[in-house]
């Protein structure tokens, strides 16, 4: 986090090499996230490359007291890809919020890019779906309940569940990190 | 908004995906920025969800971030030519400016100097022409004076047979010892010859000087003792002798 801090102002001071080593730490979480959005990887291409322009134009106006730079840059990719979706695509979305289903078939992607990772895959499926819907398909909360089918306010506590679980097991592979770290 | 109500609708979670509206965003960060228990539960779910991204990271082709990089060169390249183009354009139009006020000035200096030289050619003119007019006045008083004198005697001067038409009065006053002709009356001679006019003292001839060819009156010398005057025409400029064949007036003085 200090590195970041550094880089971060490195970055705001327009360092080529800052924007290029924060690139390397985050581009591949926020390409990703584009790309399960999109599911088009020339276009998430675009609005990945699109998306670190714009965190290089506007770094100045990032506040690390608000939160994370990668939460900042994450609401960055996902707005851009939010708005490309309604644009390019007005008439993809149905009555049921859902940007994608109606056009499933027709796109072609590599299928291990929609594939989920690590502890995610550890969840029940509820629990994972509700986080995949709002963090990898840039679903809100409102649109998830209602793709999931599901009340809002259980929905909200699938999510809130998941996230549990998930801290569960990142400070299990933490605490086995530290175990290792003190054996050594 | 308070802290039960965030927590119980889940809007730390909206807040951090991006779903809220400008007005959601800012009440929630107003009550984060004053509820550190509630501060430390959003880091928590931040850094989950920052894992979350990082563990399902998807390598972008290389050449994305390379594309990226030349972007920015060419972006901060076209802004600075653009300033520089911008530069160079403002300093052309002041260089064109200082340019011609640069040629308006030598020019003005010139004008102003032309002028200067002939304020002082004027101011020449003017002296010399002061002076000849003074002289020139002094010189008509002079005449004027002698004509006027009360001892002043006219003798008219007739044309003989080489100059029947021409006469010429002069004016003698023996008291102030000058003498004034008039020489309207004189027929006009070439170049090559001028009038000249003597006094004939006991037999000899004695000049008393040629008569200029642009004036109509004159003084001319006086010569004491002179029993008449005569004029005859010589050689332009004059003659030390009288040439006696072209004797065309003369007059006896009492």
């Amino acid at each position: 986090m200090q590195n970041d801090n550094f880089l971060i102002q490195q970055l705001k001071d327009k360092d080529e090499l800052a924007l290029s080593l924060l690139y390397d730490k985050y581009a591949g979480a926020i390409y990703s996230v584009i790309v399960k959005m999109v599911r088009d990887e020339g276009k998430a291409q675009n609005l990945l490359q699109d998306t670190f322009m714009t965190v290089w134009d506007k770094a100045e106006s990032y506040d690390a007291s608000k939160g994370r730079f990668y939460t900042w840059i994450f609401r960055i990719a996902r707005n851009k890809t939010l708005n490309f979706l309604r644009k390019v695509e007005p008439l993809i979305q149905t009555d049921d919020f859902s940007v994608y289903d109606s056009k499933e078939e027709a796109i072609s992607i590599d299928a291990r890019y929609l594939e989920l990772n690590g502890a995610i895959t550890t969840l029940e499926q509820h629990h994972k779906e509700a986080i995949e819907l709002v963090y990898f398909k840039g679903l809100t909360h409102k649109e998830a309940h209602q793709q999931m089918n599901v009340p809002l306010g259980t929905f909200k506590s699938y999510v809130r569940q998941a996230l549990k679980q998930l801290r569960k097991a990142y400070t299990k592979s933490l605490s086995v990190l530290l175990l290792i770290l003190n054996a050594l | 908004m308070d802290k039960k109500t965030i927590l119980d609708n889940g809007l730390l979670e909206q807040y951090l995906l991006g779903e809220l509206n400008a007005q959601e965003c800012e009440q929630i960060e107003q009550v984060l920025a004053f509820d550190t228990e509630l501060k430390a539960q959003f880091d928590a779910i931040e850094k989950d969800f920052e894992t979350l991204g990082l563990e399902n990271a998807i390598e972008p082709p290389k050449g994305i971030k390379y594309q990226l990089i030349q972007d920015i060169r060419e972006a901060k390249d076209t802004k600075n030519n653009r300033s520089n183009t911008n530069l160079k354009y403002y300093l052309g139009i002041a260089a064109s400016v200082a340019a011609l006020l640069m040629l308006g000035n030598f020019w003005m200096y010139n004008e102003l100097n032309e002028v200067k030289d002939q304020l002082q050619t004027v101011e020449t003119e003017k002296t010399e022409l002061n002076d000849k007019l003074n002289k020139q006045i002094d010189n008509d008083i002079a005449l004027f004076s002698t004509i006027a004198h009360p001892d002043t005697e006219q003798y008219v001067l007739k044309g003989n047979t080489l100059m029947p038409d021409g006469k010429v009065v002069s004016y003698v006053n023996h008291s102030t010892k000058s003498v004034v002709i008039n020489t309207e009356r004189l027929p006009k001679l070439d170049a090559e010859h001028d009038y000249q006019m003597w006094a004939d003292v006991e037999g000899e001839m004695i000049n008393m000087g040629v008569i200029a060819k642009d004036q109509n009156l004159m003084a001319m010398n006086y010569i004491d003792h002179a029993e008449s005057l005569n004029i005859t025409i010589e050689p332009a400029g004059g003659n030390d002798h009288p040439t006696v064949s072209q004797l065309v007036t003369n007059v006896y003085l009492n």
